[in-house]
Parts: C-alpha cells; structure tokens; sequence
C-alpha cells in the first residue's frame, strides 16, 4: 500500500521534475561550467577550464559592486515605502473598503500593468516637452527637475517602482487585517483600550508575520529590478541605474563578457539561496518555537 | 464625518498616482496631432482616435497584430503548460504526502530567485535546439514563471478538499487517476481558473526573456511596445506611441478589472500560506 502510494507520487511529479531539471537544473550546471571556463561568442561550445579568473575579474570589476549596491538601496527603500505606505493605506481605508469591495479594483489596477510598459510610460509622463509632470510642475512653480540625470534617476525609478507595486503590499496587509478576529478587538475595546493602543499592541503584533514576508517579497523584487529600469533609463546616465540584473545583461549581449556574466549570475545565485535558506531557517524556527 | 472625508480622499489621491501612468499614457493618446505638440498636459479640447489607427497600421518594421498574437500564443502555452504540470504534482503533495519536504518548498522559493541568472545557459540551449525567437521557445519559459505559484494555488486547492470524497470514490473501486480527474479536478476548478488567469497576466507582463530570446518572429507585445520609441528617424511620436502602449497593456488591465476577486485571492496566496 505504502509503497503503491510512493510509486504513484513518482510517476506524477516526473513531469514537473523532469520539467524544471531540464530548463533550470542543466542551465544551473552549464552556469557552473563556464563560470570557470574561458569562453566567448566563438568558442561557445568549447570552453576550456581556466579556474577562478572569470570570478576574479567580477569581483575586481568596480561596475559589479556598484550594480550591486543599487540593487541593494533599491531593494531596501521601495520595499520600505511600499510597506510603509501600503500598511496605512490598509488600516486606514478598511472602512471604506470592508462595505464597497469594488473599489478594490482601482487600487490593485497596477497590479496588471506590465512593469516595462510602466517604464515606457513614464518615458512620456517625464518627457521635458511632451510629459505632463515637468509641464505643470512648470506651470505651477516655474521649475522642473531633471528626473532622469545622474543624481535623480535612483529616486525617480524608485519612486515609479514604489507607486506600482505598494498595491501589492496593500492588499497582503488589508487581508491580514481583515483576518484579525473579532473578538480580540471586541476584549480589547471593552479592556478600555482606544484605537491606537488597540493598533499598536494588537492589531500589528498580530499582523507582523505578514509585514515581514511583504518586506521581504518586495525586497526580493526590488533587487532583481530589471524590466522598468531597463525601458525607463536604460543602464542610465554613465550607468547610474545599473541593476544586478542589468549588469549581467549588458556583460553577456553589449560586452560579450559570457564568463563574466555567468559568473556574475553564479554570485547572484548563491547570494539569493544563501538569503532564502536563512529566511526558511528562521521561519521554521518560529513554527517549532 | 471629517475622518471619512479625509479617508474618501485618500483613496481618491492613491487611485490617480498609482495610475497615473496610464490615465497620462490614455490622454495622450486621444490627442490630435497639432494638439500634442502644443498642450502636454491633462486637459484635450478635441479627442479623436487617430493615433488609433495609425498604431494598428502593420508595416515592414511593426506589426502590433504581430506582437499580440506572439503573447496570446506564448502566454497561452506558458499558462496551460504550467498548470498540467502542476496538477498532478499538486495531487500527489497534497494527498499522498510526496514531496511536500523537498519539491514543494524547493518550487515555491523558486519565485524569489532571479530568473536572470538560467538566462544566459537558457539563451544557448535554445539556440541549439531552434527555439530562439519562437513562440513555442517563450511559452517554455513563461511555464517556467508560472509554475511556482500555479503549484501553491493548487496544493492549497485540493488540500482544503475534504478527503472524504476521495474516501467515497475508493470505496466505488475508483483508482488514482479516476480520483484525480474525476472527483477532484471539478471541484478545484475555481481554483484552476484563477490559476489560469494570474499566470496569462503574468506571463503577457513578462519582458526579460521576451527581449533576451526573441528578435523578430515570436517578438511579444511587451518588447514590441519598445520599438514604436525607436522608430521613426525623428522624433517619438508620442500620440502613436501612446496608443500603442494602451493597446498593449489593455488585455491583462480589462481581465484584471473583471476577474480582480479571484486575482486578489491568488496574488496573495504565494505570498501568505507559502
């Protein structure tokens, strides 16, 4: 009987196995392999071992660490705000929303727009001639920033970020503060406790698990930050906007740096399973505690 | 009353900036040509569609028809692909108990990783085996965005399914594909169509590997969009431009309006139980 069930639970988890051995674990080992291997456009198909000096040149490459401290700052501050803002939002709209479920729909309509055409978008909304923002900042004040020079373009893709994706976090928290029980509310209220208290030492103590994931989902997103990025500024002004995830796309199809690149991504994988193991670790040390 | 006031207005003011890419993108594209080169902001005195119709004209460079039929297409394998995957997966998690130690959390961390870094052995595998700049090429890798969530949603599914149904249907001489087809596939069928729903918008969304692996053929709405702000020798043509994006963004915005229950549920399902 046992060991019908786990004969059965082989045969219909092969094809998802199968699946994603194919089109991630074999490009994972390729990755493996020509991150130290000297290889390029022409001898894409025979490399040829040569140590650790791809990973050298990464390391000693300025622009690496550079792309990897945006990522980080921008990982970091839009996962801030998004959270910051998102959270008010849904404590401070529930009562609106708890009646007219619809307006839902509005809030979460940025939701559904692909974050590259967000960026092109935005290419027209700041456009100095033909964008609405620097117009009527003109109109209003006679004085317009520059959005997209060397030392706004962090703040305006994070600020563009920040705007699509606080839905996000909105409506994880929302749900979370639905899912605060009634009657928790109703022993606190008649334990003479007004709403901030009530916010402050039960509703968010309770809602605190979902803030950390929303954190650290949106962490995650902003670090990885490609699509609006590259349709917005490019790599930006002399690469000011360069992304992790910029950089190995620019190393691999501008330099043809193939190895720099996979090794690149290789850095980037570990870094990414090294985080994930550690959030795993702590979230099942909870569950047992 | 002054509180609700306050609340009626910031939801008013978050709704237009979190939109106000589009409402802008929307305005512009109505714009008649001499109105956008004199008055960039909100307000137009006569709209009209033109920009409409010179956006679906299909020339030797562009062809939005094109574009969004090669999403249709790879977002259609992209989604269907990941949830016959996922399914029987799904079934075997949450009712035999297989793989909920190693596959389950392996799949789900898999939405955190950066898919960028499989995409450079990813660009040479399908340059070896011709997928390059297919459509079916962008669906293999759109199943790949989709099955992390696709599995959650599902497990999740037939886990809140009572096991009594299965019980009954043992019972009746019902063997483990009959169970599965028979009984629990119509009854997670909401849960298979909000599966469904969420990944075509993700995977019509989806620009990274649109740009790395097509160039020409399978070139996806989302990469398509970038070409009408390159093309013309002069300047951009905003008006043209805008309608374009419009177009392009407008079938994941119109099922995102209609179905935004179910998305709601689903959005937030990898994140909280996963």
């Amino acid at each position: 009987m046992e060991q019908t069930r786990r004969h059965e639970g082989v045969i219909l988890t092969t094809p998802l196995v199968a699946f994603l051995l194919l089109f991630l674990g074999f490009p994972a080992l390729v990755n493996l392999y020509y991150s130290v291997s000297n290889v390029g456009f022409e001898t894409l198909r025979a490399p040829v071992l040569s140590g650790l000096g791809n990973y050298l040149a990464v390391f000693g490459d300025a622009g690496f660490w550079r792309a990897n401290w945006f990522s980080l700052r921008f990982g970091i501050f839009t996962a801030l705000a998004e959270c910051g803002i998102g959270l008010f939002l849904a404590i401070f709209l529930a009562p609106l929303l708890a009646k007219r479920s619809w307006l839902m729909a509005p809030l979460m309509l940025p939701l559904m727009v692909a974050p590259a055409m967000v960026g092109l978008m935005y290419r027209l909304v700041l456009h100095e001639f033909a964008g609405p923002i620097p117009y009527y900042l003109y109109e209003w004040f006679r004085w317009t920033p520059a959005f997209l020079d060397v030392n706004s373009a962090f703040w305006t893709l994070a600020v563009v970020e920040t705007l699509q994706w606080t839905p996000f976090a909105f409506l994880l928290f929302y749900m979370a503060y639905q899912a605060v029980p009634d009657d928790v509310r109703q022993a606190a209220a008649l334990d003479g406790a007004n709403g901030w208290q009530a916010l402050w030492t039960i509703e968010l103590p309770l809602m605190m698990p979902t803030i950390v994931i929303a954190f650290f989902v949106r962490f995650i997103d902003g670090f990885r930050v490609f699509d609006n990025v590259y349709t917005l500024t490019g790599s930006g002004p002399g690469g000011s906007t360069t992304s992790l995830s910029i950089y190995i796309y620019e190393a691999f199809f501008k330099q043809g740096a193939i190895g720099k690149a996979v090794a690149a991504s290789v850095v980037l994988f570990v870094a990414s399973f090294a985080l994930l193991w550690g959030l795993n670790w702590v979230a099942n040390r909870r569950r047992r505690a | 009353m002054i509180i609700k006031a306050l609340r009626w207005f910031v939801l008013v003011v978050a709704v237009l900036a979190m939109n106000f890419p589009v409402i802008a993108t929307f305005v512009t594209s109505i714009k008649s040509a001499r109105e956008l080169s004199i008055n960039p902001g909100l307000w137009i005195d006569q709209p009209t569609f033109d920009n409409y119709a010179r956006a679906l004209e299909v020339t030797d460079r562009l062809n939005i028809f094109g574009y969004l039929f090669n999403s249709l297409v790879a977002a259609t394998i992209g989604t269907t692909l990941a949830i016959l995957l996922s399914f029987p997966a799904a079934f075997a998690i949450a009712r035999g108990d297989f793989g909920r130690r190693l596959l389950l959390p392996v799949v789900v961390n898999l939405r955190a990783v950066p898919l960028i870094i499989f995409a450079i052995p990813l660009y040479m595998m399908f340059q070896w085996m011709g997928l390059l700049d297919t459509q079916l090429g962008l669906g293999l890798i759109l199943t790949i965005v989709n099955i992390p969530l696709a599995l959650v949603i599902l497990v999740n599914a037939i886990s809140d399914t009572p096991i009594e149904l299965d019980e009954a249907a043992k019972m009746d001489g019902a063997g483990t594909w009959q169970i599965m087809l028979g009984i629990i596939r119509p009854v997670v069928r909401p849960a298979l169509v909000t599966t469904f729903i969420f990944g075509f918008i993700t995977a019509w969304n989806e620009f990274l590997f649109g740009l790395m692996l097509t160039t020409n053929k399978a070139v996806p709405m989302t990469v398509g969009a970038s070409f009408f702000f390159s093309a013309s020798g002069g300047g951009i043509q905003w008006g043209m431009a805008s309608a374009v994006m419009i177009v392009g963004a407008l079938p994941p915005m119109l099922i995102g309006l209609l179905m935004y229950r179910q998305i709601f549920g689903s959005m937030t399902a990898g994140a909280v139980k996963g």
